[in-house]
């Protein structure tokens, strides 16, 4: 006989969600439900009517954690959709910015792991704000890192949060020849940092990987082996960037994406049966309370080839590295590889930006109405936005982002695992659900994607 | 260079009506002529985590830290007041990523000092996306911007009070908009 536990809100990660969650009697996942319960915005319909070069701004104010990824892929969305082509310098730029974003948010989520995870041969969880060794010099190289990333975002961005810099037909300004040096200096910083990062996180979760146990609430929990495990497939445009429409080989195929709505994926009404006050924070949903998660969830669920599918580090690892550990470790594990070359990308690209060169398109056409699409490879995974813009318009727009993907997916990896592990299966996949939010729904015969990309 | 000794953060959603008080004074305060340490920042949504948590073991030390943002201290809209952290209710710039609900304000309160300028705002959107502050909040702009200056001790009431269409405009002289003439008042 199974009964309904839900854990709402979840903690640590931005915005609202919660976890729905058929139990049997040992206290296993049979069906898990991830929903945000962010309310709809709308940002689709607000682009409508909009200049292609105030889209990209209002994208990135959806979110408080993806704004660079974001305005990357909504600008060039809408160069992809006008047909324009932007300097190589100028992608230099863009993929300086990439590598600094990531190398800012893959170092926070850290911070949002690491209290799941114990210290090596020890039974104490860590508390990545203690003052104490060896966790204060972890922390304090994970601010390094923090710090490493906002500051090349913001010379190269423009601004350290929203960037500014970045423009349809390129960015507004190159960097100066001092900028290149002092960011150069500050990505031969972050590859030392970097490297021993991931090689202390990846020992961490390797030891939680060993561990037969993990408290939660003060119930001692048995780690499956096969913590988090789902059999969906991947999705992912590139090793660190991205792909569009403009692209000679796209990554990414607008026919093999579908949508359906919440109520033809999630389950219907149910009864809260089970409760742990004990559960941090604040305990689980009382027992009688009613959840109903088809009409709660907040989101459309996409599809791709009809199926959920995984997006972000492990994905592109799986895609392009020939990467094949599962589960929530694996997740993990893949995320800290992606370190390193956050570094080396910034280095590398420095190297092949010429300060002088031109950072903007000689002629930006104002378009004619065609779909374009891009896709941004953020550090939580496939960030797609579609436009249409006519005579510099935006038509039409949407945004599909990381987590939406991830939400599906996820459920389907609670399956199995202990209840009061859910959250650290959810947390693997760094979940930034404020903008996650948002309701495209496509109609049947697809007309919306079914129009040839490139007029 | 992330920060300096005196940082300026305007927090607030622009998508959100009113919310967008913060990032506009930020707008106004970025055409001025400030002195070298002061940094004044858009933070957007992202103040908590991508500012105040990183605040602490920053490589410029950060002194002092004003906060510009709405806050419903229950006045008529427009209506401006100073808080400290002490004032905040819980939950006021929770970190999203904070792992025990901690506020990174009341860690930052005993090594930084902090003042948050609330603006008391009209209407902020809550479910679907609005541009544009409502005309009270808007005026609240420059009174603002001048409370920011007298923080951090620059002298600009002047340049403020004269940012009409040509040098001898008097405040609150319109820059002609349609179907005004320059300098036709308000």
């Amino acid at each position: 006989m199974s009964k309904v536990v839900e854990i709402s809100p979840t903690t640590r990660h931005e915005g609202h969600s919660k976890l729905v969650l058929k139990v049997n009697d040992d206290g296993i996942i049979e069906r898990g439900d991830w929903l945000s319960i962010t309310p709809v915005r709308g940002v689709e319909k607000l682009a409508i009517g909009k200049t292609m070069e105030q889209v990209p701004k209002i994208a990135s104010r959806v979110c408080g954690i993806c704004p660079i990824a974001h305005t990357l892929a909504g600008v060039e969305a809408m160069e992809a959709s006008i047909g324009c082509e932007i300097p190589e310098d100028a992608k230099l730029l863009r993929y300086i910015l990439q590598c600094a974003n990531r190398m800012h948010s893959h170092a926070i989520h850290n911070i949002l792991s690491l209290p799941d995870m114990y210290l090596p041969g020890t039974d104490v969880k860590i508390n990545p704000f203690t003052k104490e060794e060896p966790v204060r010099s972890v922390a304090l190289r994970i601010q390094r890192l923090r710090e490493i990333g906002q500051t090349i975002g913001e010379i190269v961005g423009g601004e350290a949060i929203h960037p500014s810099n970045p423009r349809v037909g390129g960015m507004y300004k190159n960097i100066t020849p001092r900028a290149k040096a002092k960011i150069y200096d500050l990505a031969k910083e972050s590859r030392v940092l970097a490297q021993e990062q991931m090689e202390f996180m990846i020992a961490i979760f390797r030891n939680y990987q060993k561990r037969d146990w993990a408290e939660v609430g003060g119930v001692e929990v048995p780690i499956p082996k096969d913590l988090g495990y789902h059999n969906q497939g991947y999705m992912a445009t590139a090793p660190v960037y991205g792909s569009s429409s403009l692209d000679e080989t796209p990554m990414w195929f607008p026919e093999r994406f579908t949508e359906v709505r919440p109520w033809d994926w999630y389950m219907g009404e149910v009864e809260i049966d089970e409760a742990d006050p004990n559960y941090p924070i604040g305990g689980t949903t009382p027992v009688g309370t009613k959840a109903w998660p088809q009409m709660e969830a907040c989101t459309g669920v996409p599809l791709y080839d009809g199926q959920p599918v995984e997006v972000g580090p492990r994905a592109r690892q799986a895609i392009f590295k020939n990467y094949d550990e599962k589960g929530t470790i694996g997740l993990q594990i893949a995320r800290q590889m992606e370190f390193p070359e956050t570094a080396y990308g910034i280095i590398d690209a420095l190297d092949a930006l010429d300060t002088s060169g031109s950072v903007l398109a000689d002629e930006i056409p104002q378009g004619d109405g065609s779909l374009g699409w891009a896709a941004n490879e953020a550090p939580r995974g496939t960030d797609v936005h579609l436009a249409k813009v006519k005579d510099g318009r935006v038509q039409y727009y949407g945004m599909l982002v990381p987590t939406t993907w991830n939400f599906p997916t996820c459920s389907r990896a609670l399956t199995g695992a202990p209840w009061r592990l859910a959250e650290v299966v959810m947390r693997g996949y760094d979940p930034c659900v404020s903008c996650a939010t948002h309701m495209l729904v496509i109609d049947e015969d697809k007309r919306l994607v079914a129009q040839k990309l490139i007029q | 260079m992330l920060f300096r000794e005196i940082v300026i953060a305007g927090c607030g959603n622009p998508l959100y009506g009113d919310d967008g008080f913060g990032p506009a004074v930020v707008e106004e305060l970025q055409k001025l002529q400030l002195p070298d340490n002061v940094k004044v920042v858009d933070a957007g949504l992202g103040a908590p985590h991508f500012l105040f948590t990183l605040m602490e073991d920053a490589e410029v030390p950060v002194k002092k830290l004003i906060i510009i943002d709405i806050a419903d201290f229950g006045a008529n809209p427009g209506d401006v007041t100073k808080l400290r952290p002490e004032d905040l209710p819980p939950g006021a710039y929770r970190d999203a990523h904070s792992w025990d609900l901690s506020e990174p304000l009341q860690r930052l309160k005993d090594i930084i000092d902090i003042t948050i300028i609330g603006c008391q705002p009209k209407r902020v959107a809550s479910h679907e996306f609005e541009l544009g502050l409502t005309e009270e909040v808007e005026e609240a702009i420059p009174k603002t911007v001048r409370i920011v200056l007298e923080e951090i001790g620059v002298e600009y009431g002047a340049a403020i009070n004269h940012q009409g269409t040509h040098l001898w405009a008097s405040p609150g002289e319109t820059t002609g908009d349609a179907g005004k003439k320059p300098g036709e008042q308000a």
